[in-house]
């Protein structure tokens, strides 16, 4: 045993090699050490759920920062660092993330983008939420501004998923959850889906309730070109429903002589109330036009184009307004149509011919009074009455069989005079024309069935 | 520790040989030894610097370094040990096969 102490009394010199040894050691071992950790550490981490984590090793000290959802997941991630092998301590500069109060969620939607702000719950709901907008909206760009918080609603998720799901029915705007409550603001894409969005709304998870619904609906655009070189009606946009759009043609058939209509209206929802009792006046007025277009925008009725003559563009800017339902506008802006050159009075007879073989002048059933849809006739036997200034015209009446003989004669007699009423009302001199009343005596085919009846019962214009 | 040795073991197996060597030596060395007061005293500081690093107050590197040096102590005395007590029971043998 002495002899062991004397020897080891003699061990000190190596320890100056070993000093050097050691500096060698130290000087090539700390970097490669210092990764390795912080790979373990990292790779001890993988699944936590954690935001913002940062992880720096000094020696075999690692200082662990982040900020974490819960105390649990904020201590079991300290746990597992500290139990990587090689650890000696681990510096916990971790934290909970911030609560939001309120907790505020947002997605906007513009021309270009959707974009996703506010706060999300987890790194997992994040990533799903920017994953339902992504798929909701093929090929728009989404831009995740959403930040990680603590404090989010029950079934937040849910109801953030269920919003993006209606996204694409939205042109612009932006739905927002603050804790429970849901605000909607902007335009919906296309007719109706203001609606629908609604509608899915109410799938909402339970103990959301929506706040504010501020969405507006597209216009509803209902709009006729009346082409008079090409001899057409157009009709386009939005009607209510079939019911609707039946009677528009129909009265649009009745209204428009020999235009050709061409129907390209689709049924949508959404339309404002008196829709078709606007819009049939409205189609009468522009029958009354040479070339014009209705366009019927919301509760808005616009009409331009060019009357016939003065009385006529005074009419309709100051007449149609008074026929619409409360709460409708109309903005006509109507010229007049540069005056044709004039004809002599066989010219003259000839249009009055060709233009009543087209069309003939309705009556309601039975009286004098003239019906509405006949307006637009009228006004172009006003245009040929204008262009043959000098000669005098006899507007003669006609009926069918049907009747007492002398009913019939007053009959005639006074659909006549209505006509020269209409005629001398749009500023011809009353002293061209005399109206005159022949009962059934002067028919033009034989009584025998509703066609011919209907053919005899008419209004001539005899140029004199 | 375990995690040490491993990462570390040229190191340590370097530190062993030196010490082997260094104990083969001692044992013939006719040089001045440590007197037992200062391998008292270089025991004690052993000792402390030990304590220090079990009880981790060294921070970062500089623990990391105090600990990687007594990693390295630990196998060095043990190579001397050895290698000093492999050569006395040679050099008893070769004494006993001359005088024998």
């Amino acid at each position: 045993m002495d002899g062991f102490f004397k020897w080891s009394s003699k061990w000190w010199p190596g320890v100056i090699p070993l000093i050097v040894l050691w500096a060698f050691a130290a000087w090539t071992s700390t970097a490669p050490l210092e990764a390795d950790l912080a790979d373990r550490s990292a790779a001890a981490l993988h699944g936590a759920v954690l935001d913002k984590t940062t992880i720096a090793v000094a020696g075999r000290d690692v200082t662990l920062g982040a900020e974490a959802f819960s105390e649990a997941a904020r201590s079991a991630a300290v746990g597992a660092v500290d139990a990587v092998p090689g650890v000696r301590l681990v510096n916990d500069e971790t934290r909970l993330a911030a609560e939001a109060r309120p907790f505020v969620w947002s997605a906007e939607r513009d021309v270009v983008r959707v974009t996703l702000a506010g706060s999300a719950p987890l790194p997992a709901s994040k990533a799903k939420l920017a994953e339902a907008a992504r798929g909701a909206l093929g090929g728009v760009e989404v831009s995740d501004q959403m930040k990680l918080a603590r404090g989010a609603p029950a079934h937040f998720d849910e109801a953030a998923v269920l919003l993006l799901g209606q996204i694409a029915k939205l042109k612009d705007g932006k739905f927002t959850i603050s804790d429970s409550s849901v605000s909607l603001s902007g335009m919906a894409r296309e007719l109706g889906d203001r609606e629908a969005i609604a509608a899915a709304l109410k799938k909402l998870p339970e103990g959301f309730k929506i706040a504010a619904n501020d969405l507006k609906a597209p216009p509803y655009v209902f709009q006729v070109n009346k082409d008079p070189v090409a001899s057409t009606l157009t009709l386009s946009g939005n009607v209510p429903d079939e019911a609707v759009h039946a009677a528009i043609t129909a009265a649009a058939a009745r209204k428009f002589l020999s235009e050709k209509v061409v129907d390209n209206l689709k049924a949508s929802i959404g339309a404002p109330g008196g829709f078709a009792a606007a819009v049939v006046p409205a189609l009468g007025a522009l029958s009354r036009l040479s070339t014009g277009t209705l366009v019927v925008s919301d509760r808005e009725v616009r009409l331009s184009g060019d009357a016939l003559y003065d009385a006529a563009a005074l009419q309709i800017r100051s007449g149609l307004g008074k026929e619409f339902p409360q709460n409708w506008q109309f903005k006509a802006d109507v010229s007049v149509k540069p005056a044709v050159a004039p004809v002599d009075a066989t010219v003259c007879q000839q249009l009055f011919s060709e233009l009543l073989g087209k069309a003939s002048i309705r009556f309601e059933a039975g009286k004098a009074d003239l019906d509405p849809d006949s307006t637009g006739l009228l006004d172009r036997l006003v245009e040929i009455a204008l262009r043959c200034p000098a000669s005098n015209i006899e507007v003669a009446g006609h009926t069918d069989t049907d009747g007492d003989d002398e009913i019939n004669q007053a009959l005639s007699e006074k659909r006549a005079q209505a006509v020269v009423d209409y005629l001398v009302k749009a500023g011809l001199p009353a002293v061209r024309f005399t109206a005159t009343g022949f009962g059934a005596t002067q028919p033009l085919v034989p009584n025998d069935s509703e066609e011919g009846k209907a053919q005899n019962r008419r209004i001539e214009f005899k140029v004199m | 520790m375990a995690y040490l040795v491993t990462f570390h073991w040229g190191w340590l197996l370097g530190a062993l040989l030196l010490g082997f060597g260094m104990g083969w030596i001692a044992v013939v060395h006719r040089g001045p030894g440590v007197s037992r007061v200062l391998a008292g005293w270089l025991g004690l500081l052993a000792a402390a610097l030990l304590v220090v690093a079990l009880v981790h107050i060294v921070p970062g590197r500089p623990g990391y370094w105090l600990e990687l040096a007594l990693l390295m102590l630990g196998p060095y005395v043990a190579g001397c040990a050895v290698g000093s007590l492999l050569r006395a029971w040679v050099v008893r043998r070769s004494v006993a096969m001359r005088t024998g």
